[in-house]
């Protein structure tokens, strides 16, 4: 059994669909090494640890921004499958993205422990789940594919993680995230479409709002 | 381009960053560049799973930790580096708790330990069963911080330049642009990580080529000890995606088709929680003799958590109750999992000492792609992150301490020019050979011949098959020609490292006559401490692979029967 | 594109047009001269059904306005999706009765 990939190439200059045959039994990703291996060489993705962990490969299938790894085509249920680069990225080629701007975005929001105390650490299981889903970000770049307004502000995933860190029984440095944070937080229109995509099922649009709660009760100084 | 460094960092795995950040914390105006092919949170470190060792149980003791890890690496580890790794482990540990990662705790608060195979006592410290993955995202935010630490991704290293051995720098692609970009350094450490991908059924994520072991291996520093490759017993079929170590240190169970824990007949003691190599061997024995079970992707056998209970599996293993659900859909809780051993640890790599220093002044390596050597000849799991980022931050330090009053050596405009030429030569290949065709056909060669159990026979087929293609591989063919982004390129050039390393395994493996770890040879199935208590260093000659020996230090254990 | 993103852009759409509408409305307002009467009626007949839709997109304005905010201060989360129907379902039910109230 095949199906047809349709996928948007880009080649630096100009863009165009191009299409393969792919047998169906396998996942998205290995059906582009398939095609790089067998058909055509010159098609460029990113793809590291096939096991979603590594947050390479999210590209949008069908539309919509998802990892390539963990995708089996069987569970498409289409004849015909669509795969474009993530949106709100610029395209280096083919459906590789450029990631500077991102990380560079998540700087921003100081995403790492601040903690000027020394000596032993505890920290007992109910607050390490206090926050640790949220260590749970693998940074691929599908949430800010999804949000209509990302490309012009911070984006959903560093929010997601100041809040990893806000919560942190180990931290001490919430005010000054906060503070960070104050002037890029406010461009969320609650889409809510990067909840949906998450891979990792962060729901990243409640953080968004429980950050922004959090800043202004800190600017009101409540 | 050209850049100026004082030390060059190329890797950004667990190694390189604990190596960075080592140096930023002890010098501000020391200038740093951490380059690697992909971007830090992408390195294959994210996929540890299980844990990382180190002795916090009251009752446990460095030297007990140290004994574990000697026997474990079947006496070929150099005892005088691995007293010195594991007294550094817990501190590294507790570092890593002050700078963020999530590590599982005991309802108390403190730092919580699960068992790993080979170990006298519970040993491993883990973050549920993510650990690679929060120790990654731990290093990478605290780098964050350091202004000195320049990082440049999707830099792919394709050269050292070395003069009177000493290093002067190093060349890369710039993947995006397509150029050859230089670094002038006063020191370079090499962390690029293992040669997993050399074989084809592995748990290795696919930029795992081994590339720092071929550069370095090409500019004439000996590679040590590369016969000896971990096959871990339990990578999902038919992905070879790990199920880490840890569902047996949960309690998990291996079973055959009549439902019997085997383990009984060859570790009653351990049972699974033997150390890998030995598990790995009676597992493919269990195979070989009919007690396996069949599926639609062949033979397998069954690693059993149904009895530990979905709120178990849970709290302990939830990534793998993903990766299984998500890659085999079978859901752990409720159905055995389909397993069977996997290619998963280089335990050789680039020659150096415990300083990390290797015979080329200025130049360093750590992480997996070094061989200390602290694993012998076979590696204890969750020995591997805690040897990153003890290593890595001894690597940094003593890097650190040897650019300090020293001087840049000019690269010459002609150095740079003959690595130009050597790329545009790849770049311009115009062949019949298919590199991919090319690599199954290497891990065809690496799966069948230099698996668990190997003889003469099959390795010097292997042997020759590998010069064979090495012959194909200079008529491949480049079909991508455009720069940007040219994984086409990148992949090709990784071949030809793979090309390099498969032979250098392949030949130490066919001289080693003896079975030690997990080099286990049917011909010699007695470890031989007479003729070969020794390192293998292979040397790359005009003429093929050269190998070299070297003693192995040993300081309190004397070679014993290893028994579990 | 998804439903999340339609209701995000009719968002947008219904502000900017209710806002160059109010702008109108004012300047037409504050034109009228005592005794204008005729000229009131008259443009509300002309206008009737771009009145009609103007409300639509006054109560969708409104009705999803109130939607982010209850979001915006975190509540209902879990209920995203249903809100967001809701929201629609509430714009029309309420349209077609001012609809059914003006015609009448
Ligand atoms: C699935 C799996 C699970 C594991 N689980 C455990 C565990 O539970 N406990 C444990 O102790 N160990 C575990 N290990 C082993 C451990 O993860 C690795 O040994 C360790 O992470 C290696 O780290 P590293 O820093 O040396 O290299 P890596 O993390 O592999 O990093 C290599 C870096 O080098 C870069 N690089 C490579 N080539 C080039 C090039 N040509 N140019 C530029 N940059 C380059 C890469 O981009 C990357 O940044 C596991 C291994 C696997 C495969």
């Amino acid at each position: 059994m095949e199906v047809i990939f349709r996928i948007k190439r880009f080649d630096g200059g100009s863009s165009y669909w191009d299409e393969f045959k792919v047998p169906i039994n396998m996942t998205v990703l290995e059906a582009l090494f398939y095609i790089k291996e067998n058909i055509d060489s010159t098609l460029a993705f990113r793809a590291f640890c096939r096991m979603g962990i590594c947050g390479s490969c999210a590209i949008r299938i069908n539309k919509k921004p998802m990892l390539a790894c963990e995708t089996q085509i069987s569970k498409l249920e289409k004849e015909t499958i669509e795969l474009e680069p993530l949106k709100n990225f610029n395209v280096i080629k083919d459906l590789v993205t450029d990631f500077e701007g991102f990380f560079k975005k998540q700087k921003l929001a100081k995403p790492y422990l601040i903690r000027k105390s020394k000596g032993e650490i505890q920290q007992t299981p109910k607050q390490l789940e206090e926050y640790y889903k949220y260590t749970l970000c693998i940074k691929c770049g599908a949430c800010v594919s999804a949000c209509p307004v990302a490309k012009r502000c911070l984006g959903p995933a560093p929010v997601v993680a100041a809040h990893r860190f806000n919560r942190d029984s180990r931290d001490e440095g919430k005010e000054e995230r906060l503070k960070a944070l104050s002037d890029h937080i406010w461009h969320c229109h609650f889409v809510s479409d990067c909840s949906e995509v998450c891979p990792k099922n962060l729901h990243p649009a409640e953080v968004v709002q429980k950050v922004r709660l959090e800043v202004l009760k800190f600017n009101l100084g409540w | 381009m050209k850049f100026r460094y004082d030390v060059v960092i190329v890797g950004a795995g667990l190694a390189g960053m604990r190596a960075a950040i080592a140096i930023a914390e002890k010098n501000e105006d020391v200038s740093v560049a951490m380059v690697s092919k992909t971007y830090p949170t992408r390195c294959h470190s994210v996929c540890a799973e299980g844990g990382t060792a180190a002795v916090f149980d009251k009752e446990d003791s460095l030297d007990l930790h140290a004994w574990d890890t000697v026997k474990g690496a079947d006496f070929l580890a150099d005892q005088d580096a691995v007293e010195l790794f594991v007294s550094e482990c817990p501190k590294e540990i507790l570092t890593l708790d002050a700078w963020g990662c999530p590590w599982s705790r005991t309802e108390d608060g403190k730092i919580a330990l699960r068992p790993f195979g080979g170990q006298s006592l519970n040993r491993t410290v883990f973050a549920k069963d993510r650990t690679g993955f929060h120790e990654v995202h731990t290093l990478y935010e605290r780098i964050l911080q350091y202004p000195n630490i320049e990082i440049f991704s999707e830099y792919f290293l394709t050269g050292l330049i070395v003069e009177n051995d000493e290093i002067k720098g190093l060349t890369a692609i710039d993947i995006k642009t397509g150029e050859l970009t230089l670094f002038e350094a006063k020191a370079v450490i090499l962390a690029t990580g293992g040669a997993g991908r050399l074989y084809g059924f592995t748990t290795y994520s696919h930029n795992v080529t081994g590339d720092g072991m071929a550069v370095a291996y090409r500019c004439g520093v000996p590679l040590k000890d590369m016969e000896f490759f971990q096959f871990h017993p339990t990578g999902l079929v038919p992905s070879g995606i790990l199920m880490t170590e840890a569902c047996r240190g949960e309690g998990g169970y291996l079973l055959n088709k009549d439902k019997e824990r085997f383990m009984k007949r060859y570790a009653p003691e351990k049972m699974e929680l033997a150390p890998r190599d030995v598990v790995a061997r009676a597992m493919w024995k269990e195979m070989i003799e009919g007690r396996a079970l069949e599926g639609e992707h062949g033979l397998y056998i069954a690693l059993d958590l149904t009895h530990l209970g979905e709120k178990k599996i849970k709290a302990r293993l939830p990534l793998i109750r993903e990766a299984a659900i998500n890659f085999a859909g079978i859901d752990p809780v409720e159905k055995p999992l389909p397993i069977k051993p996997v290619a998963h640890y280089t335990m050789g790599g680039i020659h150096v000492n415990k300083n990390c220093e290797t015979d080329v002044k200025g130049l360093y390596a750590t992480g997996e792609v070094a061989c200390i050597s602290i694993h012998g000849a076979n590696r204890l799991g969750s020995n591997s992150t805690s040897e990153c980022l003890v290593f890595g931050r001894i690597a940094g330090e003593n890097a650190l301490d040897f650019v300090l009053n020293k001087d840049f050596k000019l690269v010459k405009e002609d150095e740079f020019f003959e690595e130009e030429r050597k790329i545009e030569e790849i770049f311009n290949k115009n062949g019949s050979e298919s590199p991919y065709a090319i690599k199954k056909e290497l891990n065809e060669v690496m799966d069948n011949y230099l698996w668990i159990f190997r003889e003469e026979s099959g390795m010097k087929k292997a042997v020759q098959k590998i010069k064979e293609l090495k012959e194909r591989y200079k008529d491949v063919k480049i079909t991508d020609k455009s720069k940007s982004f040219n994984t086409d390129l990148i992949y090709t050039i990784e071949i030809g490292y793979m090309l390099d390393l498969a032979e250098a395994v392949a030949v130490c493996a066919l001289f080693r006559k003896e079975s030690r770890g997990a080099h286990y040879r049917l011909d010699y199935q007695k470890r031989d401490d007479v003729n070969w208590l020794k390192h293998s260093l292979a040397y790359k000659t005009a003429d093929g692979v050269k190998v070299d020996y070297a003693p192995v230090t040993i300081t309190k254990w004397e070679p014993v029967e290893r028994k579990y | 594109m998804s439903l999340n993103t339609i209701a995000f852009y009719l968002h947008r759409i219904t502000g900017v047009v209710l806002s160059l509408y109010l702008c109108m409305h004012f300047t037409f307002l504050t034109s009228l001269k005592t005794g204008d009467y005729e000229r009131l009626v008259k443009a509300s007949k002309e206008f009737f059904v771009l009145h009609l839709l103007l409300f639509l997109a006054c109560i969708y304005h409104g009705v999803n306005g109130i939607r982010l905010v209850i979001h915006e201060f975190g509540y209902m989360y879990k209920y995203r999706k249903i809100l967001l129907y809701l929201t629609f379902v509430i714009t029309f039910v309420i349209w077609v009765l001012f609809c059914w109230k003006v015609i009448k």
